[in-house]
């Protein structure tokens, strides 16, 4: 996903002047193509995230679209303050960018976990939220996060996710069909989607057929497509990476806390917890129960409820 | 302006002040009074400024960083045309244009919305970066108090200008001695602000801030460094004497027998005719 986000960034370089790049002192050799094109709109602030916000936060205020760049732990947590008071308030095109946002560090401990990347920057009003699942999905929908007026937040995984194939092309906002089917629908976002995918095609061996939608944008909540789903699925088995308070699970029991439609809700992610002594991602996955097996087990209890 | 005729302009933005913090039934007085004498001298001479086309590309930018200290901004604003006076009479009020922290989208002239502190110099910093990839000469102040070096972002944004050579920028704190509950000088454990700037890589002079002819003098001296940022340690007065150094006008507003006394000790009216 890297790579792509560094080639979408070149292509976007390369058609608006005022596109310009800050790093938080990340990103070895992920962006050589960028600074040798673009070596004046490429800025190494150093390990100085609450410095690289507030000064994207004057480029935007001269016209500039700036994009910052960091782990994501450290590009929305650290610098939450700077976000909040000098992009958020005023409403400016700061685009965000949190790399190995989830558990993507997972071996590097608790530091660089960022569970929470989503739930904090989904706080803020008007803050546009997105956690892409393949490569293909980053270069189609940072064009388009780049013409929103206001700030926004993309999650990017880390190299060499696979593609996951889709029904409909990403549209910013706008959940994603990635399968057709009905009772229980799969509902995903971050690079979950391909393990989903997995485990949905296995489940068709087995004549199981989930609806499947995949839920790039997390914020605003596509509601639209929501209603849809839930009028078709009386299950709805939500797997993201992401704290369970403020994720899309939350928001998306928030809406059925208030709508008319009433499916049970499964969520299948990390707990709400530190998870300490250097767990891998696909540890993580498996004890609580988000990997592939885990997603089979309960879409296979769901459907039986039919 | 000469001297004399700044420094009457310093005390008639004072009355004003006084008299917006009665009507206004708003605090942070000592914090809009001690760098009116700065303020004055930046925008009655020093900075290019376009009353009647405030966002014109070619303006100075003035970043207020201790929003808490608006009430002389706004007075000076109003005075130099950027407004009319009589809006003066909303400040404070609900759903006013000039709420007690400035805010970008009531007075969209503002160059940053500002209140929580440690953040114009980072957002400063940045728009002069802009500015000079588009090849302008506009210079970029900050206007930062002594209170407010206490926030680490301060120090991230400071080695930032200096690594940039950002000799368009210039800071000025406010150096009026007193914090919201404690002395600066005993919190920051009496140490130089001055050597501090200078350590990062600043050019940097402390100067009486109460001075209308060492604030000039000094101002015409910017950049004090070649391809160095300046910072301007300016130890300020309230200019009252009965509201000098004490840590209780960060917080109250003058009675009616206290706004009489300090307009009577000014020899000033407010800019703008009174609400009552």
């Amino acid at each position: 996903m890297r790579r792509a986000f560094s080639k979408a960034l070149c292509s976007a370089a390369e058609k608006d002047p005022n596109v310009i790049f800050l790093t938080g002192d990340l990103g070895f050799q992920v962006f050589d193509e960028f600074v040798s094109c673009f070596p004046e709109r490429y800025i190494n602030v150093g390990i100085a995230e609450a410095q690289m916000v507030a000064m994207a936060a004057g480029l935007a205020k001269e016209g500039f679209r700036p994009i910052v760049y960091s782990i994501a732990s450290f590009m929305t947590a650290r610098p939450f303050e700077q976000i909040r008071i000098c992009v958020s308030y005023p409403d400016f095109p700061v685009l965000i960018v949190g790399a190995g946002g989830g558990y993507a560090y997972s071996s590097s401990g608790v530091t660089h976990h960022a569970g929470d990347d989503l739930a904090i920057m989904s706080l803020l009003p008007g803050m546009t939220v997105i956690a892409p699942c393949d490569p293909t999905e980053i270069e189609m929908l940072f064009p388009q996060m780049l013409k929103l007026k206001g700030p926004a937040y993309m999650r990017i995984g880390k190299f060499g996710e696979p593609e996951v194939p889709a029904v409909e092309p990403p549209v910013l906002g706008k959940a994603r069909l990635l399968k057709q089917g009905d009772k229980v629908a799969i509902v995903t976002t971050g690079d979950l989607a391909n393990v989903a995918l997995e485990a949905v095609n296995d489940l068709h061996k087995d004549g199981i057929c989930p609806l499947f939608y995949h839920f790039h944008t997390v914020k605003p909540l596509d509601i639209v497509t929501l209603e849809q789903i839930v009028s078709k699925a009386h299950t709805l088995i939500v797997i993201e990476e992401s704290s369970p308070v403020g994720g899309l699970a939350s928001s998306i029991a928030n809406w059925i806390a208030y709508g008319y439609y009433k499916p049970r809700l499964i969520r299948l992610g990390p707990p709400d917890k530190f998870l300490y002594s250097n767990p891998a991602r696909e540890t993580i996955s498996k004890r609580y129960g988000y990997n592939k097996q885990g997603i089979i087990d309960s879409c296979k209890q769901a459907w039986q409820k039919v | 302006m000469n001297i004399q005729e700044l420094e009457k302009k310093a005390r008639e933005i004072r009355a004003t002040c006084i008299q917006m913090s009665c009507d206004g039934k708003e605090g942070h007085l000592s914090s809009s009074l001690s760098y009116v004498d700065v303020l004055v001298a930046l925008y009655c001479g020093w900075l290019k400024i376009f009353p009647d086309d405030p966002l014109n590309p070619e303006r100075d930018r003035f970043v207020l960083s201790k929003g808490h200290g608006c009430t002389s901004l706004y007075a000076i604003l109003a005075d130099r045309g950027f407004f009319p006076k009589e809006l003066l009479t909303k400040y404070n009020r609900e759903d006013s244009t000039l709420p007690s922290h400035p805010c970008i989208h009531t007075l969209p002239i503002m160059e940053m919305s500002s209140g929580s502190l440690g953040h114009g110099l980072g957002v400063a910093s940045g728009m002069l970066y802009g500015l000079e990839l588009r090849k302008s000469k506009a210079r970029v102040v900050v206007l930062m108090g002594d209170g407010e070096c206490n926030e680490g972002s301060v120090w991230e944004s400071a080695t930032f200008a200096a690594a940039h050579h950002m000799d368009r920028l210039l800071t000025i704190v406010d150096y009026n001695g007193i914090q919201a509950v404690g002395r600066s000088d005993e919190i920051m454990g009496h140490t130089s602000l001055e050597e501090k700037f200078r350590s990062f890589g600043w050019g940097a002079r402390t100067i009486d801030g109460s001075d209308m002819k060492s604030i000039v003098e000094t101002l015409g001296q910017f950049p004090f460094e070649r391809n160095k940022p300046s910072a301007i340690i300016a130890k300020t007065k309230m200019g009252v004497s009965f509201m000098e150094d004490d840590v209780l006008w960060h917080y109250r507003k003058p009675s009616e027998d206290e706004r009489q006394k300090a307009l009577a000790e000014l020899n000033a009216k407010p800019i703008y005719g009174q609400t009552k």
